[in-house]
């Protein structure tokens, strides 16, 4: 079977002034695929998803989805289809998770301003498809019953599953989570695996920033690994697990009874 | 004191001027994090506008037909003026230091009362604006000037009209979602750009609403007219809660009954007779702010929040 592409990064460089955060990394995404991406804090992994989104302009590299070069402009990026999470939520803390989903589906709708002024049936028509959308999309994250409660009341978990229920609620083609279960609990982990599979059944593809490498590895078809802005290894698990450069990086350099000591883990 | 129902008419009148020009500043605050400080002459222009429009009229049309043209004539020239500002003025300065664009508000200020003072024909000194005819009306032993019947009319209609815009369209949740985190919204697919400028031309159009007002009450219009009530209306925008609708008419209210009722009764005050009537009302309007704001820094309906960087 083959898998089309769906997400073509190509050479994508990122500096700010005379720092390279991001190093011509080349990714791609296939459709229906989870692909992971791991490197210790400061590799340029939310960089490269800024890069993604058009929140940053790549000094360099080109970002093709479906075939198409994206233009650095978020909300372009999203209305041909790539949502994203964010590692620190950014929810509209003042709107009701109902409103937060509805927020989401802004580029799906159409809404003329003066048909929303006269309050025409076209305007009735599209407020009760996304609402009915949004209803949907909160059952799937089982966040339906409290679709009225101030997003910021929410505990964190939940904040999570609303960020997730958000972009998803703009029918992307291909999903980003940045670190979607840093502060979770192993069970809340576990329900958070079992929700980015449910994601990739519903035909959306997957990619995602973690640091819990059993999450990683328990879900990605391939994982690329991040060094100081450099993609160093992109593969399944055992090439990833068996790469000394991943080693290196994560756990510091083999201790060599020389009495030069190894640089410690860089965490 | 039996005048009271009549002092409370016309501070609210009044203060319902200050609440419609006041919309204008809290909605680019609330997006935007800038001071319009323009808004006052976007306010002018919009009685210049609907002036035009009347004198454009044949003699004898009547002002039930003639006031709805004045009124899309002002708003007309309001909005295109004020989203040219944005266009040109600001939008180059998104991301310069904050300070860029309010020098940038003020300087626009200025241009455009000169422009007005310049070009308009004759108009150096103050140009007589129609009024509405007849008699005033008495209701509960207060008296209504027919030419205030347009703003009782124009200014619950206005903001019943916002309210629904804000929390129940689109629209309406994509600017919300814009105040609060640009960059979010923008990932939401929201084209961010499209909301500010959507934010000025409400304000725009509200500030011609309360123009016209303005016109027909007084009677005149004139090229300083936006300065002293553009300032009253950013104080009423800060009294009720800079960012907050809802908080813009509500100061506008709080600060026209004040003003209304200190010049009538302060100087019955033992001591205070020095400092009633008319000349005094600006202290006093100013007073209300420095009280409301001690006690209350975040404005009357005003949410806390952190200043962004």
């Amino acid at each position: 079977m083959t898998t089309t592409t769906l997400l073509d990064v190509r050479g994508v460089t990122m500096r700010f002034g005379g720092l390279t955060a991001v190093n011509q990394v080349d990714l791609t995404v296939g459709q229906g695929e989870i692909i992971g991406l791991i490197g210790p804090n400061g590799a340029g992994k939310t960089t490269f998803f800024n890069c993604l989104t058009g929140l940053y302009v790549p000094t360099e590299g080109t970002v093709s989805y479906r075939g198409t070069i994206l233009p650095p402009k978020p909300h372009l990026v999203t209305r041909a289809g790539i949502a994203r999470t964010f590692q620190n939520i950014r929810l509209f803390a003042n709107m009701t998770v109902l409103e937060n989903v509805l927020v989401g589906r802004h580029t799906r709708t159409r809404e003329g301003l003066l048909s929303a002024v006269l309050r025409g049936p076209g305007y009735r028509r599209a407020e009760a498809e996304s609402r009915e959308k949004a209803m949907e999309l909160l059952e799937f994250t089982g966040l339906a019953a409290k679709a009225d409660h101030l997003s910021r009341n929410l505990p964190y978990g939940e904040q999570r599953k609303l960020e997730i229920a958000r972009a998803l609620a703009s029918d992307p083609g291909l999903l980003l989570l940045d670190e979607p279960t840093a502060g979770m609990n192993p069970q809340e982990t576990r329900a958070a695996e079992e929700l980015v599979f449910a994601i990739r059944d519903r035909g959306i593809s997957v990619l995602v920033i973690e640091h819990d490498m059993r999450f990683i590895f328990n879900l990605c078809d391939r994982t690329a690994v991040l060094v100081q802005g450099q993609k160093i290894v992109e593969g399944d698990r055992e090439t990833v697990q068996s790469d000394e450069r991943v080693i290196t990086a994560y756990l510091g350099a083999p201790f060599d009874g020389t009495g030069s000591t190894a640089s410690e883990a860089e965490k | 004191m039996n005048e009271l129902p009549q002092q409370l008419a016309n501070g609210l009148i009044l203060g319902a001027l200050y609440g419609l020009v006041a919309i204008g500043y809290t909605m680019v605050y609330g997006i935007v994090q800038l001071i319009n400080f323009a808004h006052g002459e976007i306010f002018m222009v919009g009685g210049f506008g609907a002036l035009t429009a009347y004198l454009a009229l044949p003699g004898g049309t009547t002002l039930w037909l003639a006031v709805p043209l004045m009124l899309a004539a002002g708003i007309t020239v309001s909005t295109l003026v004020a989203v040219g500002a944005e266009r040109f003025a600001y939008r180059p300065l998104r991301g310069a230091p904050r300070l860029a664009p309010l020098i940038t508000a003020i300087g626009l200020s200025i241009v455009l009362q000169q422009l007005v003072f310049s070009f308009y024909p004759d108009a150096k000194k103050a140009k007589v604006f129609p009024k509405i005819p007849g008699d005033a009306f008495q209701v509960l032993g207060m008296t209504i000037q027919r030419s205030d019947l347009f703003l009782i009319v124009a200014a619950p209609v206005c903001m019943i009209i916002l309210g629904w815009f804000v929390n129940r369209t689109r629209s309406g949740r994509a600017m919300q979602a814009t105040s609060q985190d640009p960059d979010t919204a923008k990932l939401m697919g929201i084209d961010t750009d499209r909301i500010i400028v959507l934010a000025f031309a409400i304000g725009a159009a509200f500030a011609a609403v309360a123009a016209v007002a303005y016109g027909l009450r007084t009677g005149q219009v004139d090229f300083r007219m936006g300065f002293i009530l553009g300032l009253k209306a950013f104080t009423a925008a800060v009294l009720g809660g800079i960012g907050n609708i809802y908080g813009a008419m509500v100061g506008g209210l709080v600060l026209g009954l004040a003003e209304g009722l200190a010049t009538a009764y302060i100087q019955h005050l033992p001591g205070m007779h020095l400092f009633g009537g008319g000349a005094w009302k600006d202290v006093w309007a100013f007073v209300l702010l420095i009280v409301v704001l001690l006690a209350r820094p975040q404005g009357l309906l005003g949410e806390r929040v952190a200043d962004r960087a």
